[in-house]
């Protein structure tokens, strides 16, 4: 019975939002970005796997719901429900219906893409999602938001080219394009490096992964507190979670590009960590953290790229990950975005967030209890990174902007760091 | 001779006596001149639906009349055919109650209709023919049909570009006419032959000569199919009225051009014979050529029906593109999107026309927040433009899949990278029109606003880009459909390449 229910939601999931996008009909329903989402969050919540097979639809379109899907569902139907919650109606008639169409657009899309059972699908729903996100994206007007906008919109077409051309491989090579049969057939396959690579920097531009994370932390900073809440959710999970399913993962051992891919890993989280510590615009933060956490997961990826038995091993742990990255994500925005309401401070230096306040001045408790303490033992080692502390210190205090100095010096340390990661893994 | 072999006479009668009888009506007779055009529209659209439903079942539509001792006017329906029919039987219908409501209350209406019919009748006529001077008798009638129809404004600038239009074409025509006397004097036929052409029993000694027909007959039908370099009267024939553009565009004369490229490619030389004569690499370079340079110029225009002008200069070279990929595939990719073109250029310049003349917009400068006032053109508009973007599921979507897989299977991984660039450049000059239409604050007043009450403007204009859409969109989402473009150019394929 509950098979028969999960098929005919599975009909509805995407169906519904896409019916209730059209203005002239979700202007007359009460909570429309609410109502669309029940399908998806029965779904979430009904027990056992089911599947949905259109062969007349697209290229043999189908969907489906089973144990790895379900994490990302239900992360997608809450950040979605809480986003639906916090957005706030636009004065204009017209507006307010373009936003809930573009909420609707994106989220059918989203969640599309999460219950697609083949790379075609996955692609046709990530590239509606793309486009309606960047409606919500620009729906404020402002000159910021339109040029987070622009840079979002470029990565997207790029990213879905990258895609694309990954899609035709994979098609080129074998016929039934499900998941599961594109890994096995393109780790075997001889344009394997070449679809590993199209396919891995189309995700981390959508994913707004390092060094393609530009675009992450300009929107982050430049759009409502409701769109904020979806970008971790959307752009940035469904880029994992593309990756993980696209990726010939734990089919064959991948040694070099495992290890490129390890090191932008690595790298990312360092940078990321380095600017998020360094940020003065407390909008930021959420998009540093993004950042951190997609290098991470990019590190693990890059392991079961190089070593499949691991990959088998660790796989089902892959997407919660991804559920729960998407959540804390949210989670950040919405509480560092509550403290700006709270404050109603403009998005400046002063305005820097508690927590961080509080981690500056226990770095200077401890710098007091050091200098007490061990006052004879002051090293020039010692007094150096006091003297680098303070100096952090005063950027995060935002009394010092961040030079570029201190910039290429971090970037430089990064770099000497990569390498002699990638060395040791080669090793 | 039996009913099925009068059926390919009747469909170019459909459209050619209410075309001559519309000629002859006052321009008050309004009532009695739509009934005519419609009438005459449905009409072929029955009999065209009939011989699809016998061809689909294997059944032969053929007539032949005597023309000169030894040279037949043959009328045949075949899948490759019927498929350039159909589109032109139904994007006829629509751009007839399109150009109904766009023309109401101007004046030479009758003059207007008679050559849209003749227009419709030699397109038609240029599909159906079943060999090469068959083809190039209507191909003729279909310039002299559509100069008055490019001048009808009567404007400087439309004679203007109504000279440009003929000068082009008379060229083309002449070097057209040029390659088949000269093929005929050699192969002493001009039947089309699907499955290998008539030209294979040829021998080397002809090779030279043969390449230089070859080069003439692309050059005479690349002239209608806007390749570069003799695209320079389609940017200027964009003067005509948006009815006239749209059936330029999408059906009628750059489609017969492209039409033409695949008929001498497949059932004049043949596939094989055309590779193994070396002709068909520089095709696929003067297509990919055209494609990039079309949608770079197309970049730079402020003029909307300029800019769409430049993107059909693109992407109609994707037939060609296609065609000379040389495989399977791709041919289905190219021939698929002869009528995925044509749905989604018809609805762009539909749109156009509907901006034009319900606010007066011509430029995309003056598109702010148009999306706002003009909500169903903008959507349609929207369909058509992700469709040439070749994003999913329009149908654009499906031709850029199969050109590339073609393009893998015949090892040309260059042509990849000629889709990903054109792709890239139709974003790059599509969706900036998006934006404005969309997200930007519209104006205080419009250029030439037109009050159509609470509509947007009036029905007749509405829903045929409405429908136009929504045709490009299911071609697209329903492609696995038996009848489906898709599947058509399938058993295109199937029958050009001997597959199973």
């Amino acid at each position: 019975m509950n098979v028969e229910i999960s098929v005919i939601l599975l009909c509805f999931v995407v169906a519904w939002p896409l019916l209730l996008a059209i203005p002239a009909l979700h202007s007359r329903l009460p909570r429309p970005r609410h109502l669309a989402i029940i399908p998806a969050a029965l779904l979430a919540v009904l027990p056992g796997e089911a599947s949905l097979e259109l062969p007349w639809l697209f290229f043999g379109a189908g969907c489906a719901i089973d144990g790895e899907s379900r994490w990302i569902l239900a992360m997608s139907v809450a950040i979605w429900f809480v986003a639906a919650a916090i957005i706030k109606p636009s004065k204009h008639d017209f507006a307010d219906q373009r936003t809930t169409t573009y909420f609707l657009l994106t989220l059918a899309g989203n969640l599309g893409a999460v219950l697609a059972s083949d790379l075609v699908g996955f692609f046709c729903f990530t590239t509606l999602m793309g486009y309606g996100l960047y409606g919500l994206l620009i729906q404020s007007g402002d000159e910021a938001a339109r040029r987070a906008g622009r840079c979002y919109l470029i990565v997207l077409i790029v990213a879905d080219l990258l895609l694309f051309e990954a899609l035709l491989l994979a098609a080129f090579v074998t016929e039934d394009l499900r998941f599961a049969v594109v890994r096995e057939a393109m780790a075997e396959a001889s344009s394997a490096q070449f679809y590993l690579w199209m396919a891995f920097i189309g995700f981390a531009l959508k994913a707004g992964v390092w060094p393609a994370h530009l675009w992450l932390t300009a929107v982050f900073s430049s759009v409502s507190r409701s769109t904020a809440l979806l970008l971790g959710g959307v752009p940035v999970a469904m880029g994992l979670f593309g990756a993980v399913r696209w990726l010939p993962i734990g089919e064959h051992a991948f040694g070099v590009a495992a290890m490129i891919i390890q090191g932008i890993g690595i790298a990312a989280v360092l940078y990321a960590m380095f600017r998020f510590f360094t940020q003065v615009s407390v909008k930021s933060l959420p998009a540093w953290t993004a950042v951190a956490l997609t290098g991470l997961f990019i590190v693990a990826l890059g392991g079961g790229l190089a070593h499949p038995e691991m990959w088998h091993q660790y796989e089902s742990l892959a997407y919660p990950v991804i559920a729960l990255v998407a959540i804390f994500l949210a989670t950040l925005t919405f509480i560092i975005g509550r403290m700006q309401g709270a404050h109603q401070a403009p998005a400046v230096a002063s305005q820097r967030v508690e927590t961080v306040r509080r981690v500056a001045e226990w770095i200077e408790g401890c710098q007091r209890c050091a200098k007490d303490r061990l006052s004879g033992l002051q090293s020039l080692w010692h007094t150096s990174w006091l003297k680098a502390t303070r100096q952090y210190q005063r950027i995060m205090d935002g009394q010092k902007p961040i030079g570029l100095r201190d910039e290429w010096r971090v970037r430089i340390i990064l770099f000497v760091l990569l390498g002699l990661t990638i060395a040791w893994l080669a090793k | 001779m039996n009913w099925n072999s009068w059926l390919p006479l009747l469909v170019i009668l459909s459209s050619l006596l209410p075309g001559l009888i519309i000629f002859g009506l006052a321009e008050e007779r309004i009532r009695l001149r739509t009934v005519l055009n419609l009438a005459g529209a449905l009409v072929k659209l029955a009999l065209v639906g009939w011989m699809l439903w016998g061809v689909y079942h294997g059944h032969d539509y053929e007539m032949r009349l005597a023309l000169l001792p030894g040279i037949e006017l043959v009328l045949r329906a075949g899948p490759l055919s019927l498929l350039f029919v159909t589109l032109s039987a139904v994007l006829w219908l629509v751009t007839t109650v399109y150009a109904i409501g766009y023309l109401e209350g101007s004046p030479n209406r009758s003059r207007f209709f008679g050559f849209f019919s003749l227009c419709v009748t030699a397109t038609v006529g240029v599909a159906l023919s079943g060999n090469l001077i068959t083809f190039l008798l209507f191909y003729e009638l279909l310039t002299l049909a559509t100069y008055p129809l490019i001048v009808h404004r009567g404007t400087e600038t439309a004679r203007r570009a109504g000279r440009t239009y003929l000068a082009y074409t008379v060229f083309g025509g002449a070097l057209l006419l040029l390659g088949t006397v000269w093929l005929y004097t050699l192969s002493g036929t001009l039947e089309f032959t699907p499955q290998g052409g008539f030209l294979d029993g040829l021998g080397d000694e002809h090779r030279p000569a043969l390449m230089i027909i070859f080069a003439l007959l692309i050059v005479g039908f690349g002239v209608k199919a806007a390749l570069v370099p003799f695209h320079g009267w389609l940017p200027q024939a964009m003067v005509a009225p948006a009815p006239v553009s749209a059936l330029l565009h999408a059906v009628a004369v750059v489609k017969a051009g492209a039409f033409g490229i695949v008929r001498v490619v497949y059932d004049v030389f043949g596939v094989e014979f055309a590779v193994g004569l070396g002709v068909l690499g520089p095709l696929a370079w003067l297509a990919a050529i055209t494609i990039i340079y079309g949608s770079l110029r197309a970049l730079f225009q402020d003029d909307l029906k300029r800019r769409l002008a430049f993107s059909t200069i693109s992407q109609v070279s994707y037939i060609a593109l296609g065609v000379a990929i040389a495989g399977p595939i791709a041919t289905i990719g190219g021939v698929v999107h002869l009528v995925h073109q044509g749905l989604m250029k018809i609805t762009l310049f539909f749109c156009a026309g509907n901006l034009a003349e319900t606010l007066g917009i011509h430029k995309i400068s003056e598109m702010n927040g148009v999306g706002r006032r003009m909500p169903w053109t903008m959507v349609a508009f929207t369909i058509g433009a992700f469709g040439m973007i070749g994003a999913p599921p329009v149908a654009g979507f499906v031709t850029k899949w199969y050109l590339g897989l073609g393009a893998l299977e015949a090892d040309q991984a260059w042509v990849i990278l000629v889709l990903a660039g054109s792709s890239l450049l139709n974003a790059a000059y599509f969706l900036p029109i998006l934006h404005r239409a969309w997200f930007r604050a519209p104006s205080d007043a419009w250029p030439e606003e037109r009050d159509f009450g609470r509509k947007e403007t009036a029905w007749a204009l509405l829903l045929p880009p409405v429908l136009t859409a929504a045709l490009a969109l299911a071609a697209g989402l329903l492609v696995m459909l038996p009848f489906s473009p898709l599947e058509w150019a399938k058993l295109i394929a199937a029958q050009e390449f001997y597959l199973p």
